[in-house]
């Protein structure tokens, strides 16, 4: 029996090596650049965008019925990283998706799985046409464009106006530029009873939730810092710290929850406050009447130039692509200056295009609530698009949950900790 | 031949009258209160949930409180299951779990008799190999395969997003197997062999004398081999992306971890859906209640 | 009167019948030699062996290689240096905290789950042994559980435990605060006790049929000895049931050590500061959310030879009891 135990063991292990060696075949990129005919795109669950992508395909598809494009919503899963990872290593990924996180683009590079942009002709003069000069940070380390800049939702504060009004606080022009200010607005808030709490960003350990409650600050603190800068993490300083300490207050004093919540706590009232971008303002829809200001910072800031974190969402075309000449010609199609208007009207998310305030005036007119995302949207940072990107913003959400959430490490030495080892992952990603 | 009384045929008949099902109890009546009782609790504790679970899918607004618990007439509404239905189409996922299950119970029992069979009843090259690598897969996690699982199958196969896709990783479940097997070791060989001397070819052996006595173990494995696919929800969330070919598991588990926010109330959704997952398995259960005599099951497992 | 070759065709022929049939017999031998006196056991097994080694062994084999090099998945047709890294992937692996924490959590689960589910299993069985009335409602009542769908009772788990539900208020103030899914002492606690609650059916049936094969003698015997019916339990109905009790507590292990689900749906991954985490669940969130398959193999390699490791022993300490 022992030794039939032993065979069983070794035979998996030859088997595997056989099978190492194994591999599929792929789309050859020459002749797939020219290529025209049907193709597939994905878009997101959000419902406006469904909307927006349904009408938009239909009106490609009588323009161009030999072209047919089939649109589907992503695969509902936990994380769209997941999902298209997955797709990548079946090849089953469509050949657009519009619903791409800069931050998971390094990690599909890796894998192969996107097309270079730029190799399309006059590829990356079309997107720094429409997008100006903020693009470049869309580059990948070679130079090249791999995803194209779509769309952006500035991340500021909303604030719930009859919950403000109970707690006796104002309105029109809330308290809540510096980190005292808001400290003590959020204190007054939850003593008063108006709230249960003053604002409750989701304490999950996911990966991305620190675009939700660091970065956005860290943004306006620094006046613009990405994450890591020069293959360095940038947040073990002043800035950060204080950043960081500034939401342990808000924990500590029972100021913002630490359990997961399933609903969305600011439309259903019991956060007075929430620290999200333009996309929410659907769900919120006759459930609260909010007001929106900048995030805080230290020194307390006015207007509308304070920098944010823009949560952008983008395009990219995946290597399973066949017709690429065909996915080229609908992405310009698609981010034309009509279709950038009409996502703007029917999702309210700001198209990531040069001037949109003056292009679609009478949008903003008739919505004046969105003028502040638009002024925002121009001074947004980006997620930094280094190797290991998700992993790194893990190291930094899991340092950011024990020390600032659930208080069991001072932030300065959690914070030091999680820049040692994002300095060490960017390292071993940077190709040589 | 000299007639004798010999004692121990009396106990063992008095045994063997007593042995079906039911010990003795004792006389006094508190014995059999005390284990109403314990029953009784049990139940309740077992089957609150349940009824939980569906007093919460007709609820207008979540209402967690304790008098929560009773219904109250003026908060029942049928909307949760027509937001729910509207978010997963219920009926086509309830579908799919249906043909995934049904498919690996079908490999199961096809081939996974066989399997057993073979191991316990017949000597032939490989078999020891066969067993032990049955005993490895019961130990080892799924999680640890599913990637290279799932490029083999979606990637070299081109099986994404189909049923037998879906059913092929669970096809043959090596738990039915070593209850097959087991059961089979019990079957004393003697029967086999009479056949075998009688000229029975080995096919014929199977079909004739181990398919009939298998019976018993059948619902054994079968109840042991459902649950695996209808409870399953990671490898069909890998492997379809079409809305349209997702089991109700995953279709729930999206619907829970990711769009529930937007309902009226997200918690009475979630509860419509798992009513609509919970309920006809539970109507089977009791439908089939009676086949469930525990003489079957022990059988099979001992040894 | 018929030759004894024609009625027993194993034994050689006598030797005036030597001839005839030597040719096939000595074939049959050398076959029999070569593939067992019943090749056709090959056959029968022959689909469930090629299930096992497609879907099984060749995975398995490529998991053990991959932890063995780095290894991330590529687009196909894309080729990416997989270079051999040696015992790299197991060292990050045993270093990284969140998976010794993970490895922390699956021994509290198994310590509460296992104990409770073999106690309450054979208590429930022995309470259920007798002629009582609605028997069948409570052996089914009993098995619903385990029967449906783990989704579903997870969902409705959800409700009762979600801060505000009515686990909490019906503790009132003895309720924990933060409740007790986001409650760092209490996640992985009432994961175990979820669990135990979904998979007693089965044990419940497993212990209901080894109790039936108790002989009623024994427990005739001890009456006769004036045993209460505590001492019955535990000097009759105890050691009687003794196999069964190790199926159960070796299933009980092969499940916990496996845990991912649970935590999955019920805690939403880690749980609060990663106390519900679990190995699997690592494996699943290194492995396809971030990318990282040979860290998630190397993980996965140690957790099957732990619980290769504690079944071997279990058998041994079983053998020497017998």
């Amino acid at each position: 029996m022992k030794s039939r135990i032993v065979v069983a063991a070794a035979a998996p292990l030859i088997l595997g090596l056989l099978a190492a060696c194994g591999g599929g075949g792929g789309v050859s990129a020459s002749s797939a650049a020219d290529a025209h005919g049907p193709i597939s795109i994905w878009y997101s669950n959000n419902t406006q965008e469904v909307a927006w992508g349904e009408q938009m395909v239909a009106s490609w598809n009588k323009l161009h019925p030999s072209e047919k494009v089939t649109g589907q919503q992503i695969p509902a899963a936990a994380s769209s990283e997941e999902v298209i990872g997955a797709a990548i290593t079946a090849g089953s990924e469509p050949c657009l998706i519009y619903n791409t996180a800069p931050a998971a683009v390094p990690t599909f590079e890796q894998q192969g799985g996107l097309v270079s942009l730029s190799s399309f002709p006059g590829g990356a003069s079309y997107i720094e046409a429409r997008s100006g000069a903020g693009a470049s940070v869309y580059k990948s380390p070679d130079g090249q464009y791999y995803q194209l800049p779509w769309k952006s939702n500035p991340v500021m504060i909303f604030y719930n106006k009859k919950v403000f009004a109970k707690a006796g606080i104002s309105t029109t022009n809330p308290p809540l530029s510096t980190y005292s200010e808001f400290l003590a607005t959020s204190k007054k808030l939850v003593s008063s009873g108006a709230a249960k709490y003053a604002i409750y960003p989701d304490p999950s350990s996911d990966f991305f939730q620190a675009w939700y409650d660091f970065y956005p600050m860290y943004a306006a603190e620094t006046g613009g810092t990405e994450l890591v800068q020069n293959g360095k993490a940038t947040f073990n300083s002043t800035a950060g710290d204080a950043v960081a300490a500034f939401w342990q207050q808000m924990y500590a004093e029972g100021l913002a929850g630490k359990g997961s919540y399933t609903n969305d706590p600011f439309a259903d009232g019991t956060a007075a406050m929430a620290i999200v971008g333009p996309w929410a303002i659907a769900s919120y829809q006759g459930k609260v009447d909010w007001g929106v200001v900048p995030v805080p910072t230290t020194a307390g800031s006015h207007g509308d130039q304070v920098p944010t974190f823009s949560d952008a969402k983008n395009i990219a075309m995946y290597a399973s692509c066949k017709n690429r000449g065909t996915a080229w010609d609908f992405l310009k199609y698609s981010t034309s200056t009509t279709e950038d208007g009409k996502l703007l009207a029917m999702t309210g998310q700001m198209p990531m295009r040069q001037g949109i305030q003056q292009l679609y005036a009478s949008y903003f007119k008739a919505n004046p609530s969105y003028t502040e995302f638009a002024a925002e949207a121009a001074h947004t940072i980006e997620v930094p698009n280094v190797p290991n990107s998700i992993e790194d913003w893990q190291v930094f959400r899991d340092a950011w949950s024990k020390s600032v959430i659930f208080g069991q490490q001072s932030p300065d030495s959690a914070l030091a900790g999680a820049a040692t080892q994002i300095n060490k992952l960017v390292a071993s990603g940077a190709t040589p | 031949m000299t007639q004798t009384v010999p004692p121990a045929p009396e106990v063992t008949a008095a045994a063997a009258a007593a042995s079906d099902d039911v010990p003795e109890i004792e006389p006094r009546v508190p014995r059999s209160w005390w284990r109403l009782i314990v029953l009784l609790f049990g139940s309740l504790i077992f089957l609150f949930p349940f009824y939980y679970m569906i007093v919460g899918s007709f609820q207008k607004t979540a209402n967690t409180a304790l008098s929560g618990v009773i219904p109250s007439p003026g908060n029942l509404t049928l909307h949760n299951y027509s937001q729910i239905n509207a978010a997963l189409s219920l009926g086509k996922a309830l579908l799919n779990s249906a043909i995934f299950t049904g498919g690996v119970l079908l490999g199961t029992l096809v081939f996974g008799v066989l399997a057993g069979y073979a191991l316990a009843q017949l000597r032939f090259r490989g078999r020891g190999l066969v067993f032990a690598f049955m005993l490895l897969l019961l130990m080892v996690p799924f999680q640890l395969l599913i990637i290279p699982l799932y490029v083999l199958i979606v990637r070299d196969y081109g099986l994404g997003d189909s049923y037998l896709g879906m059913i092929a990783p669970f096809a043959i479940n090596s738990t039915a197997v070593f209850i097959f097997r087991q059961f089979f070791l019990q079957v004393p060989s003697e029967l086999f062999d009479a056949a075998r001397i009688d000229g029975a070819s080995e096919l014929r052996v199977l079909t004739r004398v181990a398919l009939p006595l298998v019976r018993p173990a059948l619902l054994t494995a079968m109840l042991l081999t459902f649950i695996g696919p209808w409870n399953e929800f990671l490898w069909p969330l890998l492997i379809t992306k079409q809305q349209s070919m997702q089991p109700l598991t995953v279709a729930l588990a999206n619907y829970i971890s990711t769009v529930s926010g937007v309902a009226t109330n997200p918690y009475g959704a979630i509860m419509a859906g798992a009513v609509v997952l919970a309920v006809p398995v539970v109507v089977l259960v009791i439908v089939f209640q009676r086949h469930f005599v525990s003489v079957n099951i022990g059988s099979a497992v001992k040894g | 009167m018929t030759s004894i070759a024609s009625r027993h065709p194993n034994l050689p022929p006598p030797e005036g019948e030597r001839r005839p049939g030597a040719r096939r017999a000595k074939a049959q031998r050398l076959t029999r030699a070569a593939l067992g006196r019943h090749p056709i056991g090959m056959l029968f097994s022959a689909p469930y062996a090629l299930f096992v080694a497609v879907l099984f062994a060749y995975p398995l084999g490529l998991a053990v290689w991959i932890s063995f090099h780095r290894y991330f998945f590529a687009a196909p047709g894309v080729s990416v240096p997989r270079p051999y890294v040696g015992l790299a992937n197991y060292e990050a692996v045993l270093d990284d905290p969140a998976v010794r924490q993970a490895f922390l959590n699956i021994a509290i689960f198994l310590v509460i789950n296992v104990p409770l589910t073999v106690m309450l299993s054979l208590v429930l069985a022995t309470a259920l042994n007798a002629v009582i009335p609605f028997r069948a409602f409570f052996r089914t009542s009993f098995f619903v559980p385990y029967v449906t769908a783990s989704v579903a009772t997870v969902g409705v788990w959800l409700f009762m435990f979600s801060s505000g539900g009515i686990a909490s208020n019906a503790l009132g103030p003895l309720a924990p605060h933060p409740s007790w899914l986001i409650n760092e002492q209490w996640a992985m606690p009432t994961i175990a006790i979820y669990v135990t609650w979904k998979g007693l059916g089965i044990f419940i049936l497993l212990y209901l049929a080894a109790l039936q094969s108790v002989p009623k003698e024994l427990y005739e015997a001890a009456k006769v000895d004036g045993a209460s019916w505590w001492h019955r339990f535990l000097s009759v109905t105890v050691p009687g049931v003794r196999q069964v009790t190790t199926l159960v507590t070796l299933l009980a292990i092969i499940t916990g050590a496996n845990l991912f689900t649970e935590p999955y749906l019920l805690t939403g991954g880690g749980g609060p500061n990663g106390k519900s985490t679990s190995p699997v669940l690592q494996i699943y969130e290194t492995g396809i959310e971030q990318n990282h398959p040979d860290f998630a193999s190397a993980l996965g390699v140690i957790l099957v030879v732990g619980v290769l490791l504690i079944v071997g022993i279990q058998q041994l300490v079983q053998r020497r009891q017998t």
